[in-house]
């Protein structure tokens, strides 16, 4: 009879120590979610919404990379669409102009082979993969020019190329808009 | 001693932990393939599915936004294979020899002219062959060129390219070209320059980058001032105007002299 009655005791305080276990597996789970969640909205470690494609060889030849629409655009909702081409070893245009206080939608591609995209002293930091079409929202507070490394090795020129941005104030910016279609900051 | 079935739904245990693990995975799956992707800028709502599959990296292009702006210069319509004219038969090259009989006034007897005409002997028959559509359709400008070619055909053109990339060189003399210019053998990197020879075969090749070694001088000279001023805008997305923009005259003067007496 004892013997039964002690058993029957440490079922109960296995069936608790479980339920405990389980709490903890599903506090673990619903944390990670809400980290991922919260790393998407606020450090912008978010996958792009969707997949779009390029043909590489084709880019000069017809479509949004061709070299007269490349550059920024400022759209009718008052937002900027950047695009631009990575290829052995430039960026193209080289000097990018982005207004401030402004959404700022990049739409960038590569020519040839893997090259990097980032932003010195900013968190955009994106790859450009041949046959793909890399996009990003962003938006700059603070006038200034930053550097723009590729930062995957591209073959021998690849640390030739560096392109530049330069963040000028929104007047400013619209009123050069007012003036040709497409800006860049390429002398 | 019969067990319970723990794969069971009488068993409390396994309801509640498959419905938990279910609920979790739902509401994830609602955050990061509708609500995430919403946060774009940009992004509208048009059904889960269609959130579904983007999320998911079905190819999906958006709808152009902006009207495209179009060049009002000619552009080169030449696309690139850096295999397009390998292995060239000598029947091809035979067609390019008599062809060349037309060229032979201001490139010379083998393709090395005496003039500041470019040599074309040896060179990189992809580098023939786009330069000659490109004077065709116009998005290189010569009034020298344009005239000649208007008259030759695709097969023509790989014919004559063909023909002038199977010709030797410019034979070297022994005489040392002396150092080569720091633009030459580094670029420079903060201007977005990289070192000639990356492109142009002496490290590697990009496909329709000419070989320079030999040209005149006074060639050299005027091309790159004309990438620089955008005078000459063939060049495949602005590759070879990126480095020439940045150049000083200096750079220039130096690299266009290296050049020509490199061989
Ligand atoms: C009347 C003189 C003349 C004749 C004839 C001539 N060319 Fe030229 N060619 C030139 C000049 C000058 C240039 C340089 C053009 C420039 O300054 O952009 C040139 C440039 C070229 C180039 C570009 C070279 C490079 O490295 O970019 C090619 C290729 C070429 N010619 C092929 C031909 C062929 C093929 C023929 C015969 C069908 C021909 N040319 C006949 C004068 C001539
Ligand atoms: C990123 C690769 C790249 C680099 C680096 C580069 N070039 Fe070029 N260059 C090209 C390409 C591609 C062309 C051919 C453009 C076209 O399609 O007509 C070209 C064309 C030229 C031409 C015209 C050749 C002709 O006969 O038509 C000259 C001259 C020239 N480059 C000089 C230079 C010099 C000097 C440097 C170094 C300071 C340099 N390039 C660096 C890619 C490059
Ligand atoms: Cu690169």
């Amino acid at each position: 009879m004892t013997h039964l009655s002690t058993s029957d005791e440490g079922a109960d305080h296995g069936e608790q120590t479980e339920r405990r276990w389980a709490a903890v597996a599903v506090a673990i789970l619903v944390l990670l979610v809400v980290m991922a969640t919260f790393a998407a909205l606020y450090h912008g470690a978010m996958p792009q919404s969707r997949v779009e494609t390029a043909d590489p060889r084709t880019l000069h030849l017809g479509g949004e990379f061709i070299e007269s629409n490349l550059g920024s655009a400022l759209e009718p909702d008052g937002t900027v669409t950047v695009r631009f081409i990575g290829q052995q070893y430039s960026f193209t245009p080289s000097c990018i102009l982005v207004p401030t206080d402004t959404p700022v939608t990049f739409r960038v591609t590569s020519a040839d082979v893997v090259h990097g995209f980032l932003i010195d002293g900013t968190n955009i930091n994106l790859m450009l993969v041949p046959g793909y079409i890399s996009s990003l929202g962003a938006r700059f507070e603070t006038p200034g020019e930053r550097l723009m490394p590729c930062h995957e090795f591209c073959s021998v020129g690849h640390e030739g190329m560096w392109g530049r941005i330069k963040i000028i104030d929104k007047a400013a910016f619209s009123r050069m808009a007012a003036e040709r279609r497409r800006l860049s900051c390429v002398e | 001693m019969t067990r319970e079935r723990i794969v069971s739904l009488r068993n409390p245990w396994f309801t509640r932990s498959v419905g938990i693990t279910a609920a979790i995975a739902i509401v994830a799956a609602v955050v990061g393939f509708v609500w995430l992707p919403l946060q774009h800028p940009g992004e509208r709502f048009k059904s889960v599915w269609d959130a579904i599959c983007s999320a998911a990296g079905l190819v999906r292009n958006a709808a152009p936004g902006t009207q495209i702006v179009r060049a009002d210069y000619p552009t080169t319509r030449v696309e690139i294979d850096p295999q397009m004219l390998s292995g060239a038969s000598a029947e091809s090259i035979g067609r390019g020899a008599t062809l060349a009989l037309r060229c032979t006034m201001c490139h010379g007897a083998r393709g090395l002219s005496q003039a500041d005409t470019p040599n074309l002997a040896g060179q990189y028959p992809v580098a023939i062959y786009k330069e000659l559509l490109d004077f065709k359709t116009g998005a290189r400008v010569s009034a020298i060129m344009a005239p000649l070619v208007a008259d030759l055909s695709d097969a023509d053109m790989r014919d004559l390219a063909a023909y002038y990339a199977y010709l030797p060189r410019v034979t070297s003399s022994g005489a040392a070209a002396g150092e080569a210019p720091p633009i030459v053998t580094s670029g420079a990197p903060l201007r977005s320059i990289a070192p000639c020879g990356a492109c142009h075969g002496e490290v590697d090749s990009k496909a329709s980058a000419a070989w320079l070694e030999g040209q005149p001088a006074v060639y050299l000279r005027t091309q790159l001032e004309a990438f620089a001023s955008g005078a000459r805008r063939n060049d495949i997305g602005e590759q070879m105007r990126n480095v020439a923009r940045g150049m000083t005259a200096a750079e220039i003067d130096a690299a266009s002299e290296f050049y020509a007496r490199a061989q």
